[in-house]
């Protein structure tokens, strides 16, 4: 952990207002990013993501939070972020609520609130490919099982470590990798299926 | 596709992963590689696989609103009728046994002090206070 950071955590300790903005601000997209891919619905994301920060902040100088000086308070933030999203799954799944629907709306938008950002496309043949690619891969994640999708989107959207991920989801290296095998073996069939679809 | 070229697929999924990820070491890597070259099979899944993951790395970041920063600290103070935030009392930031003892220690200290004091009110005087000599008889003329 960085001495920074480490100032931060003290700050927040003592329940200093500036040192919780300047964390959420250098944390919020990529746990946004997380809860969206998770839940693959913008306003259960923005919901889920507010309230991972909420139960960090309230929880962090509790003993019985989890969270350990020694480890990386990102990684920490990312379980408590894949937890919160595990409860949200269970709870719409017993409401028969899981609209994923909206996932690719928003996705030509850029610089707006919620929006999906990075470089778009220049031509618009190959923006709308892109945009058709990023709604089949998102369908695609939004279709695993939830114990594949939280390993595949730390891996292979986030880009975290297997070390990471095993810190983060509490789970064996081996239980890991299977999981992740898995998750890409049933990602590259739908999408070979996509393809070819396409190609007949 | 039949459950023994499921399996088939599986095996070489795993293990091309576990090469993509770096974790291959030695002759299991060279092995594997070297299948990925000569095999069809192996070489469609590893293009395949890194085509896959070269997408979903580049998947476009989905961006917390604008607003987040401000909603959160919005809800937190809702929640806690403004009282979370603003720096912590004295007393909340330290343990209340850490403060009795210092206060007791600091009793101790001023009581001493006074005890030890020649003018301390709390010193026991242990001489005789001195005697007033008896008044003389008045003088008769």
């Amino acid at each position: 952990m960085s001495e920074l950071e480490r100032s931060l955590l003290r700050r927040l300790r003592d329940r200093d207002e500036r040192a919780f903005r300047e964390l959420v601000e250098a944390h919020r997209d990529r746990v946004y990013n997380i809860t969206f891919r998770m839940l693959g619905n913008r306003a259960e994301a923005e919901d889920v993501a507010q309230e991972v920060f909420i139960a960090v902040f309230k929880t962090i100088d509790s003993p019985n939070s989890g969270y350990r000086e020694e480890s990386k308070f990102s990684t920490w933030l990312y379980r408590v972020a894949v937890n919160h999203c595990k409860n949200r799954i269970k709870y719409l799944a017993r409401r028969h609520d899981r609209d994923r629907e909206e996932i690719d709306e928003t996705t030509h938008t850029t610089g707006v609130n919620g929006s999906i950002g990075g470089p778009m496309p220049s031509s618009p043949h190959k923006a709308l490919e892109s945009a058709q690619m990023e709604k089949l891969m998102q369908e695609a994640i939004a279709n695993l099982e939830d114990d594949q999708r939280i390993v595949v989107v730390l891996r292979d959207v986030e880009d975290l470590s297997i070390e990471e991920i095993c810190e983060i989801t509490g789970l064996p290296d081996g239980t890991v990798k299977s999981r992740l095998h898995r998750a890409r073996l049933v990602l590259r069939k739908r999408l070979q299926r996509h393809v070819e679809d396409r190609n007949e | 596709m039949s459950e023994a070229e499921d399996d088939i697929d599986d095996e070489v999924v795993a293990k091309v992963s576990d090469y993509l990820d770096g974790l291959l070491k030695g002759a299991e890597r060279d092995d594997v590689a070297n299948k990925i070259e000569n095999d069809p099979a192996w070489k469609q899944t590893h293009a395949d696989m890194v085509e896959n993951r070269k997408f979903m790395s580049g998947m476009q970041k989905a961006r917390a609103p604008a607003t987040f920063t401000e909603d959160v600290t919005g809800t937190i103070n809702k929640r806690s009728a403004g009282r979370f935030f603003g720096r912590r009392t004295f007393g909340d930031r330290v343990p209340f046994t850490a403060l009795l003892v210092v206060a007791i220690i600091a009793l101790a200290a001023v009581g001493y002090l006074m005890w030890a004091s020649q003018t301390g009110s709390l010193k026991v005087d242990k001489q005789p206070a001195p005697t007033q000599p008896p008044p003389k008889p008045p003088v008769s003329m």
